[in-house]
C-alpha cells in the first residue's frame, strides 16, 4: 500500500472526528476544564512549604515556678517569630489543668498536642540539672504529629539556644573575655541554594510533570472511547468496508487524539504559568517537543488495549489498571525518592517517569536535549515497541 | 468478466462450536436482486459480512465482483457498498459532511464527488435537508441518507442488510422503490429481510436460509409453485380459546410439519397428506378446542413457502417444531455482537 494514499485516508478520518469533537460541546469544555480542575485539585491538597497555622496544642504547667514561667514566656515570643503573617500565630496554646485534661481534650480533638512542664522543672534548672519538658502528641493523626515532633523540637532548639547563648555570654564576662556566643554554640551553619531561582512550591514540582499525565489520560482513554463508539455504532464498518488500509483508521484517529492531547496539555501549561506561578526556565520548544514524544509514547498501550478489548467497559477497564500505577508510582505526584524500593522499581518501567523528569528538567532546570537524552530515548523506544506490537493486534482485532 | 456477481463455495464460518454459515455454495447473477430469507440467527448477516470483508470465512472461498475474497480484499471493497443492520453515519456531521466523508475513502474526484452527493441527494428528493445534521433527521430520512452513501462510490453490487427494518411504511414504500432504481441502472442488489412481501416483490430469485444452510432456492414464484404442487397444505384455523397446550398437541400429529402462531386465535399450520386436515380438526375437537373457521388458500405466499421449508414462521412467535433448538430463540453467541 501507498504510504501517502494510506496518509489521506487517515488525514480525511482525522478532519472527520475533528467536525464530530467539535460539534460536543461537552468534549470541548472538558479539553479546558480537565486540567484546571487537576491543577486546583493537586495544588491545594498538598501545600506549599510549611505554612501550618494555629496548631493548636494544649499547656500544662505543673510546675508554676520562675524557670517554667521563663520558658512560657521564650516560647510565646519565639512563637510570634515564627508565625507567617501579623495576624496569626504558629501555634495556639491553652491551658489545661493536669495531663489528663490535656489528654482528655486530645482525644476530643480540640487541641493536636500538648507541652507538658512537670513539678519540679524550675529547681532542676536552677540547680544546674536538665529541664525536661514532655511533649504529649495525638499518634492517630501521623501527619500532624510529625508536625507537632518537629514544631516542639524546633521550639526546644530554639529556646536552648537563647538559654546558651545567655550562658555563655555570662561565663565570658565572668572570665573576663570577648566571645561571640554562636561560635561556640552553632560552629556549623548551613546555606540552602536552589538551582531554580525564587522560592521552591509545590506546583514548579508537579505541574511539569502535570502536563504530560494529563496528556498521557487523554490519549489513554480517548482511543479506546473513539474506536469503541465507533464498533458499537456501527460506523466503523463503513470504514472497514471502504478500500482503505485499515492502518490509516487508527493513524487518523490517533492523528486527531495527539493534537488535542497536545492542546490540552498546553492548557495545563498556561494555567500552571499564569494562576499558579510556575516559571518556565528551559526552552519552549523543547517543552513543546516534549509534550508530543510523552504523548506518542503511550498511543501504542491504547490501541492495545482496544484491540484486546471486547467493547469499551472493559477497554475502559484496562486502561484504569494500566494508569492508576502510572499516575502514582510516576513520581508526578508525590517524589519516587518517598517510595519503598519495590516501588522505585516499577517506577522504573512506567513510561510517564521519563516524560515527568524530562519535563521537569527542562521547564524547571533549563536541561538541553543532550540532558534529557536518556529519557527521549527511553519515550521512544516505549512508542515504537508498544506501537508495532498494538498495530498487528488492531488490524486482527478488527475482523470477527 | 464473468457472468455472476458473487460466487461462493462452501463459504463457512464457525463462533467456536456454533457454525454460523454451514459450506454456503451459491452463485448470484449479474444485475438481478437476489433476496437471503431466513429467522434470527440463519446466518443472513454473517453471510453478508463475510462477503463484505468485514469478517473473515473460516473455511471455503468466494468471488465478488470477479476478484477473490482472501487474497484482494480491497479490490471488493471497491466494488461493494454496503446497507448495514445498524446505520453507518455520524449524527453529529450533517448529510453532506457524512457523504463527503465515505467518498473520499473511495478517492472519487473533488468535483465529481460534490456533483454526484448532489445527484444522490436528488434520488431520495432530500436535496433541501443537504447542510442538516442527521441527528435532526427522522428514522427514514435516516435511512434514505444510509442507503445513498452506499451508492455514492457507483459499486457493482450493493449489500442490503435488513434494509427497512423498523421504517414506516411510506418510507418502506420509498427505499423498495429506491431498490428498483438502483437495480435498474445495473447494480446487482443483494437483500436480506424478514419481510416476505419484500423478498417476494423485490427479488428476481430468493434463497432461504436456516442453520446457516440454504433450505430453498428459486424465484418466488417457483417457489410457491413447489408448495402448490406438493402435498404439502399450508391451513389456517380460528380458534377462539387457544392454549400453549393446544398448539402442543397440533404440532405433534405427524402429518403436521409446523404451526405459527398469527395472534390470539389464529393459527398456521403446514401439514402434508390427504388425511391431515381431518386429524388436525379431530385433536382440535378432542382437546375441547373451538374451531371458528378453517382456511386452505388456493394462492400460496412465499410465507407458506418459508414455513413449510423451514418449520418455522419468521415472525418471532414461532412455534415450530425447529425453533426448539436452543440457538434459534436465545440470544446469539457472544462473539457475534459487533
Amino acid at each position: 500500500m501507498d504510504i501517502i494514499q494510506i496518509l489521506q485516508d487517515s488525514y480525511h478520518v482525522m478532519i472527520k472526528d475533528m467536525i464530530e469533537f467539535k460539534r460536543n460541546r461537552f468534549e470541548v469544555a472538558g479539553l479546558i476544564a480537565f486540567p484546571l480542575i487537576f491543577l486546583l485539585l493537586f495544588g491545594f491538597i498538598f501545600p506549599s512549604g510549611n505554612t501550618h497555622e494555629n496548631v493548636q496544642m494544649g499547656l500544662v504547667n505543673l510546675d508554676q515556678g520562675a524557670g517554667s514561667n521563663e520558658f512560657i514566656t521564650q516560647m510565646e515570643t519565639m512563637n510570634k517569630q515564627l508565625a507567617t503573617t501579623k495576624n496569626s500565630s504558629y501555634m495556639s496554646f491553652n491551658n489545661y489543668s493536669s495531663v489528663d485534661a490535656a489528654k482528655t481534650a486530645i482525644n476530643k480533638g480540640t487541641i493536636n498536642g500538648a507541652f507538658v512542664i512537670p513539678p519540679g522543672f524550675s529547681s532542676n534548672v536552677t540547680s544546674g540539672q536538665p529541664g525536661n519538658v514532655i511533649v504529649i502528641v495525638d499518634n492517630s493523626n501521623p501527619t500532624v504529629a510529625g508536625t507537632i515532633e518537629q514544631v516542639s523540637s524546633s521550639t526546644i532548639g530554639g529556646l536552648n539556644g537563647i538559654s546558651a547563648n545567655t550562658n555563655v555570654l555570662k561565663l565570658g564576662s565572668e572570665a573576663n573575655q570577648q566571645i561571640n556566643p554562636q561560635a561556640i554554640i552553632a560552629p556549623y551553619v548551613q546555606n540552602i541554594e536552589t538551582t531554580i531561582p525564587g522560592e521552591s512550591n509545590y506546583f514548579n514540582f508537579l505541574a511539569p510533570g502535570l502536563i504530560v499525565m494529563i496528556g498521557m489520560m487523554y490519549i489513554m482513554n480517548g482511543v479506546p472511547e473513539t474506536i469503541s463508539k465507533e464498533k458499537e455504532k456501527g460506523t466503523f464498518d463503513g470504514m472497514l468496508s471502504a478500500p482503505i488500509h485499515h492502518i490509516s483508521i487508527i493513524l487518523g484517529k490517533t492523528m486527531g487524539l495527539t493534537i488535542r492531547g497536545v492542546v490540552q496539555c498546553l492548557f495545563v501549561l498556561i494555567f500552571a504559568v499564569l494562576l499558579f506561578g510556575v516559571t518556565v526556565q528551559g526552552n519552549l520548544l523543547l517543552v513543546f517537543f516534549m509534550i508530543i514524544l510523552g504523548i506518542f509514547s503511550f498511543i501504542g498501550i491504547g490501541i492495545m488495549a482496544v484491540s484486546l478489548a471486547e467493547d469499551q467497559a472493559t477497554a475502559a477497564m484496562i486502561m484504569d489498571f494500566i494508569m492508576f500505577p502510572m499516575i502514582f508510582l510516576a513520581g508526578v505526584i508525590f517524589p519516587v525518592q518517598q517510595m519503598p524500593w519495590f516501588m522505585q522499581d516499577i517506577s522504573k518501567v512506567i513510561p510517564l517517569t521519563y516524560a515527568g523528569d524530562a519535563m521537569r528538567k527542562i521547564m524547571l532546570l533549563n536541561a538541553n536535549v543532550a540532558d534529557v537524552s536518556t529519557d527521549i530515548i527511553i519515550l521512544l523506544a516505549f512508542g515504537v515497541i508498544t506501537m508495532l506490537i498494538a498495530l498487528p493486534l488492531f488490524r486482527r482485532g478488527m475482523k470477527d | 468478466m464473468t457472468e455472476n456477481a458473487i460466487e461462493m463455495e462452501n463459504l463457512t464460518k464457525k463462533f467456536g462450536d456454533f457454525t454460523a454459515v454451514d459450506k454456503l455454495s451459491l452463485n448470484i447473477k449479474k444485475g438481478k436482486i437476489f433476496g437471503f430469507l431466513g429467522p434470527n440467527g440463519a446466518g443472513k448477516s454473517t453471510t453478508i459480512r463475510m462477503l463484505c470483508t468485514l469478517s473473515n470465512p473460516t473455511s471455503g472461498s468466494a468471488k465478488i465482483a470477479g476478484y477473490d475474497l482472501i487474497k484482494d480484499p480491497s479490490k471488493v471493497r471497491e466494488n461493494i457498498g454496503l446497507v448495514a443492520e445498524k446505520m453507518i453515519m455520524y449524527d453529529t456531521l450533517t448529510a453532506a459532511e457524512n457523504l463527503r466523508f465515505f467518498g473520499k475513502l473511495y478517492r472519487i474526484p473533488k468535483q465529481k464527488l460534490e456533483d454526484r452527493i448532489d445527484e444522490m441527494l436528488e434520488l431520495v428528493n432530500m436535496q433541501e435537508w443537504k447542510h442538516t445534521q442527521i441527528d435532526k433527521f427522522s428514522t427514514g430520512m435516516k435511512q434514505r441518507i444510509n442507503v445513498i452513501r452506499a451508492l455514492l462510490p457507483e459499486p457493482e453490487i450493493i449489500f442490503m442488510d435488513e434494509p427497512t427494518l423498523g421504517l414506516d411504511p411510506q418510507t418502506t414504500y420509498s427505499i423498495r422503490d429506491i431498490t428498483r432504481e438502483i437495480n435498474r441502472s445495473g447494480v446487482t442488489v443483494i437483500l436480506t429481510t424478514h419481510a416476505m412481501i419484500e423478498a417476494e416483490v423485490l427479488s428476481d430469485r430468493v434463497a432461504i436460509i436456516d442453520h446457516g444452510k440454504i433450505a430453498a432456492l428459486d424465484t418466488p414464484q417457483n417457489l410457491k409453485k413447489l408448495i402448490a404442487e406438493s402435498d404439502v397444505s399450508i391451513f389456517g384455523a380460528e380458534i377462539t380459546n387457544l392454549t400453549p397446550k393446544l398448539i402442543e398437541k397440533i404440532n405433534s400429529l405427524d402429518v403436521v410439519d409446523a404451526v405459527a402462531q398469527q395472534d390470539d386465535h389464529n393459527l398456521k399450520i403446514s401439514a402434508n397428506g390427504t388425511e391431515a386436515l381431518n386429524q388436525i380438526i379431530d385433536i382440535i375437537r378432542h382437546e375441547d378446542g373451538n374451531i371458528a373457521s378453517i382456511t386452505k388458500s388456493n394462492e400460496t405466499t412465499l410465507e407458506d413457502v418459508f414455513l413449510a421449508v423451514t418449520g418455522k414462521e419468521i415472525r418471532d412467535q414461532a412455534t415450530g417444531k425447529a425453533a426448539s433448538t436452543p440457538h434459534m430463540d436465545g440470544e446469539a453467541p457472544k462473539s457475534r455482537i459487533r
